[in-house]
């Protein structure tokens, strides 16, 4: 009944997309951003309401707009898998909208202002589309929109050069992921004449050949390591409200292209161990490079590649159950999967706004500059904290829930029948749980540095909390990491689903109920009384913000242990007075950290794309006579092939 | 599944795990000192000292936040809850209410995460390098825990503890060669997870070893006494994991006064055994190097890998 609303929800974000654009006078864009922020918002909750009801009635909602010819035509289709994630982008987005009601308006330029608004209805409209696209043209007509306007949406900022280069990281970055999906898609249509991956004959090199292009083009858009470099750069640059949207949700949407498209693909147990180890490799490196950064928006851009290390962990393993036909450990580990990308979206959306507070109160992304900021916005503290413990799969949030699935998936398989695959996945389950505690030791450093212990600048010390409806985006996200925890069960049984799961209600209860009794038995038994001293210094008298813990210290004992990967390398140089170097005149020490993927990898490709192109040049700056000539050429050489093979 | 029976389970396991964990606390400091030709403090010194630091003003930094106020009932919170996962005396019947092994370990960590935080909150060297090393020790040392409860897992199918419990009851383990190497990795997971040498000292905070007890530094009154108590917990339902696979003779499986008597007796018996087994380790060896750590984690990675191997080959 609702399905029905799906046009025109999408008609009006068209409206919400076009109103900050009429804005002439200062006063009245205001109004009318405004006016766009709360149609997106009702847009999204509309949605958000329809993909309820397509989950619990199972109903197939079906919309064909235009059609060029049968194969190339703009249609959608809402099944429950679009549904699900349709639900997905539209909670962070209803989350988002009313966090950038007021955020939007700590930035100056008024035309800028409108064009991230507008430009924002457009990113979130387009990932809908995607979403729901039925056939393959459209969705790789939308996704390729959706890269357009989040590459201009990262682009807001262009006058710095830190924008325009992590811009043109993803603008490169995105392009070859659609030109992979392009391939994969030209592909299918050669193989099968029609644009239906269902066609596509289960011939294990043909299909294990569109598997490749379509993880390629996927996993670039999620950030697999090593086709992740764009993102740090893309999402701590862009504009908060931003970032939580690619972050939490846009990397999202290439998860769920490669649940719909691959998994419907005859399965091949060497794909699932491919994603198992690339998930695995992503997992353990997003959060190994997470932990020495200290631009608060790039460590939350580093945990993105990690958690969508872990959902590729869950995809990888229910491929690999699959074929080995444990059907019910394969489903545990897909919904682990399915259910940590709605997870991540709320947390990483949740963090990256409150993120965005801070680095609006304190004007610097760098947290060594930040501390003790709990004193000074206590519920901005309350809420990071809450997505904090949710991404580092504390008990009874929901991060927790979602990993819980995998790590049981993973102690479930002892029925497999082939021990060498047994092997990866013990490897695999080892360093899984290495990066579920490497993303607590990490948010220890960012919560505590960020927001304990004393400022350590000016700016920290004058913070203010932000306005209301910056915490209240945030807040709704909170509430729903507490909720999906601790009544996952109970939501999962609501749609049908029983796991062999604990009930985190009763946990829930347990743990609240033994803080309350141990807090009234300590008021009964112990002694109330209270004093406030200064903190223990081995006699120093008075104790400043520089002697507190930075984050740099804190993150150290991980970092030497790591340095293999790391890659530091510390340099020193020293020269005397005396030649016998006695003397020390002056010195020069320097910590260097290798960019390995951006200085082995990336550089060298694009400088061979670099010297090839500038030959090509050369024929571009010839004449209009010569490009006729190169065009004649070109029409009368695919004509011979034409006949050739024809 | 009888809910009574359940409650009375739940109420005897926490009041058992409460009552009894100082006492091994003591234990493990007489034998140290005995090993060092000491007296050593009565048995009973914990217990008195928990007294003690309830009838304590608490004290507060100045810098501190909320943080440091709520770890310590956190953590008391989630080591209860943990308590409940472990059956020392008596199995209770199969629930899926409790036992999850993940979620105990998950427990824990819960504990330490806050743990971490309130070592921050102060704004003390001495607290912040305590989190600092004690996080890294957690992250290195997180998949030899996995690994190990994961051996346990494939060796009774079942990832429920109380399940694995009566598994190993109706086995006989000490043949079974997996067990034996079962049962040295979760030694190591106790020494390293209660904070002793060779990885920490739970005696000191000085340099060498500020890790836990210099991360708790802060910490006083009521607080302190919250968090060792939960510490003393923590390290029986461990010691208790080992004794209830390893050597489970004796355990209950019925709620009759009698037979839950016998199990509390027959676990003294060896928990003490086991309390002096650790004493005794600890005085052999000495401190670690920070940095040189890894290598042990790695070993006891090591060995609970081949574990797993062996059972998946077997």
């Amino acid at each position: 009944m609702l399905q029905a609303l799906f046009p025109y929800s999408v008609a009006l974000f068209f409206v919400g997309s076009i109103l900050p654009l009429l804005a002439d006078k200062p006063n009245e864009s205001k109004l009318l951003r405004q006016a766009a922020l709360a149609c997106t918002a009702v847009a999204s909750l509309l949605i958000l309401a329809l993909s309820i009801e397509t989950i619990f009635s199972s109903q197939i909602y079906n919309l064909l707009i235009y059609q060029i010819t049968p194969q190339f035509q703009f249609s959608f289709q809402i099944d429950k898998l679009a549904a699900y994630f349709l639900g997905l982008v539209t909670v962070v987005s209803i989350a988002v909208s009313i966090y950038s009601f007021q955020y939007i308006e700590h930035y100056s330029d008024e035309r800028r202002k409108n064009l991230t608004v507008s430009l924002m209805g457009c990113f979130i409209l387009s990932m809908i589309l995607v979403i729901a696209s039925f056939s393959m043209f459209s969705f790789l007509f939308f996704w390729e929109l959706m890269a357009l306007f989040s590459f201009l949406l990262v682009m807001v900022d262009h006058e710095k050069k830190e924008t325009r280069k992590a811009g043109m990281f993803y603008f490169v970055m995105t392009h070859l992921s659609t030109l992979f999906l392009l391939f994969a898609f030209l592909f299918i249509y050669v193989q099968t004449g029609t644009l239906n991956i269902l066609a596509v004959r289960a011939d294990p090199l043909i299909t294990s050949i569109a598997f490749v292009f379509l993880f390629l083009g996927f996993g670039i858009k999620a950030g697999i390591i090593p086709f992740h470099k764009w993102l740090p750069y893309a999402h701590s640059t862009s504009r908060s409200n931003i970032s939580a949207l690619m972050s939490g949700v846009m990397i999202k949407v290439a998860i769920y292209g490669l649940v719909r498209y691959i998994l419907l693909l005859p399965l091949q147990t060497w794909w699932g161990m491919l994603i198992l180890s690339m998930g695995t490799v992503t997992a353990v490196l997003g959060v190994i490079y997470a932990l020495k950064e200290h631009d608060i928006k790039r460590l939350l851009a580093y945990h993105s590649i990690e958690n969508i290390g872990i959902i590729l962990i869950g995809v990888g393993l229910y491929i690999i159950f699959t074929l080995s036909g444990l059907q019910a450990v394969a489903f545990l580990a897909l919904a682990g999967a399915l259910f940590h990308t709605l997870n991540h979206a709320i947390f990483k959306s949740l963090l990256f706004m409150a993120s965005g507070s801070l680095v609006n109160a304190t004007g610097t992304r760098n947290i060594e500059e930040m501390g003790g900021l709990i004193k000074r916005m206590p519920k901005t503290a309350l809420l990071f904290l809450i997505g904090a413990v949710s991404i580092s799969a504390l008990p009874p949030f929901n991060g927790f829930v979602s990993e819980l699935m995998i790590f049981q998936a993973f102690m479930q398989s002892f029925a497999l029948a082939n021990p060498f695959l047994e092997l990866l996945l013990i490897i695999a389950l080892a360093i899984f749980a290495l990066v579920s505690a490497l993303a607590a030791a990490c948010f220890v450093k960012a919560f505590g540095i960020t927001f304990l212990a004393l400022p350590r600048s000016h700016e920290a010390k004058e913070a203010k909390e932000p306005p209301k409806l910056m915490l209240l985006g945030p807040a709704v996200l909170a509430l729903m990491c507490a909720l999906l925890g601790v009544f996952s069960t109970q939501i999962f049984s609501l749609f049908g689903y029983t796991l062999p799961l604990p009930n985190m209600l009763f946990i829930g209860v347990v743990l609240a109920g033994f803080y309350a009794f141990a807090f009234l038995a300590m008021r009964e038994v112990a002694n109330r009384k209270e004093r406030i001293a200064e903190t223990w210094g081995c006699g120093i008298l008075s104790q400043n913000a520089k002697m507190a813990y930075t984050a740099s210290g804190f993150s150290e004992p991980i970092v030497t242990i790591l340095k293999g990967i790391f890659r530091t390398q510390k340099k020193c140089e020293h020269t005397f007075h005396d030649p016998k170097n006695a003397v020390f005149k002056e010195g020069k020490a320097e910590i260097h950290l290798l960019n390995f993927f951006e200085e082995r990898l990336y550089l060298p490709v694009a400088e061979f794309v670099q010297r090839v192109s500038s030959k090509i040049d050369k024929i571009q700056r010839g004449d209009v006579d010569l490009h006729v000539a190169c065009a004649f050429v070109t029409i009368v050489i695919s004509l011979l092939i034409i006949w050739w093979f024809g | 599944m009888n809910i009574f029976l359940l409650l009375v389970y739940g109420v005897v396991n926490l009041v058992f795990v409460v009552l009894v964990s100082p006492l091994f606390i003591s234990l493990i400091k007489k034998v140290k000192a005995r090993a060092q030709r000491r007296q050593g403090p009565p048995i009973l010194q914990t217990y008195r000292n928990l007294v003690k630091l309830l009838k304590k003003e608490t004290v507060y930094s100045e810098n501190s936040s909320w943080i440091m106020r709520a770890t310590p009932l956190v953590n008391l919170a989630a080591i209860l809850t943990a308590s409940l996962f472990v059956p020392l005396l008596v199995v209770p019947e199969p629930t899926d209410l409790i036992g999850n092994i993940i979620l105990f370990l998950y427990l824990l960590a819960l504990a330490k995460f806050f743990m971490a935080l309130a070592g921050l909150d102060a704004g003390s060297v001495f607290g912040g390098m305590g989190s600092s090393r004690e996080m890294a020790i957690l992250a290195l040392f997180e998949p030899v825990i996995i690994v190990v409860f994961a051996a346990l897992a494939f060796a009774y199918k079942t990832v429920n503890i109380p399940d694995i419990f009566r598994g190993a009851l109706a086995s006989n383990v000490l043949v079974n060669p997996v067990m034996i190497l079962i049962a040295a990795s979760i030694f190591i997971v106790i020494i390293v997870e209660s904070a002793r040498i060779p990885v920490d000292n739970p005696e000191t905070h000085l340099e060498l070893t500020m890790v836990h007890e210099a991360m708790i530094l802060e910490q006083s009154g009521k607080n302190l006494a919250m968090l060792e108590l939960s510490s003393a917990m923590k390290q029986t339902l461990l010691m208790g994991v080992l004794i209830n696979t390893l050597i489970p003779w004796g355990l209950a499986t019925d709620f009759s006064a009698p037979a839950i008597l016998f199990s509390l007796a027959l676990f003294l018996v060896k928990a003490v055994v086991l309390a002096v087994a650790i004493g005794l380790f600890e005085s052999s060896c000495a401190k670690y190097r920070l940095f040189r750590l890894p290598g042990l984690f790695a070993f006891a990675l090591f060995l609970s890998i081949i574990t797993l191997i062996i059972e998946v080959f077997a």
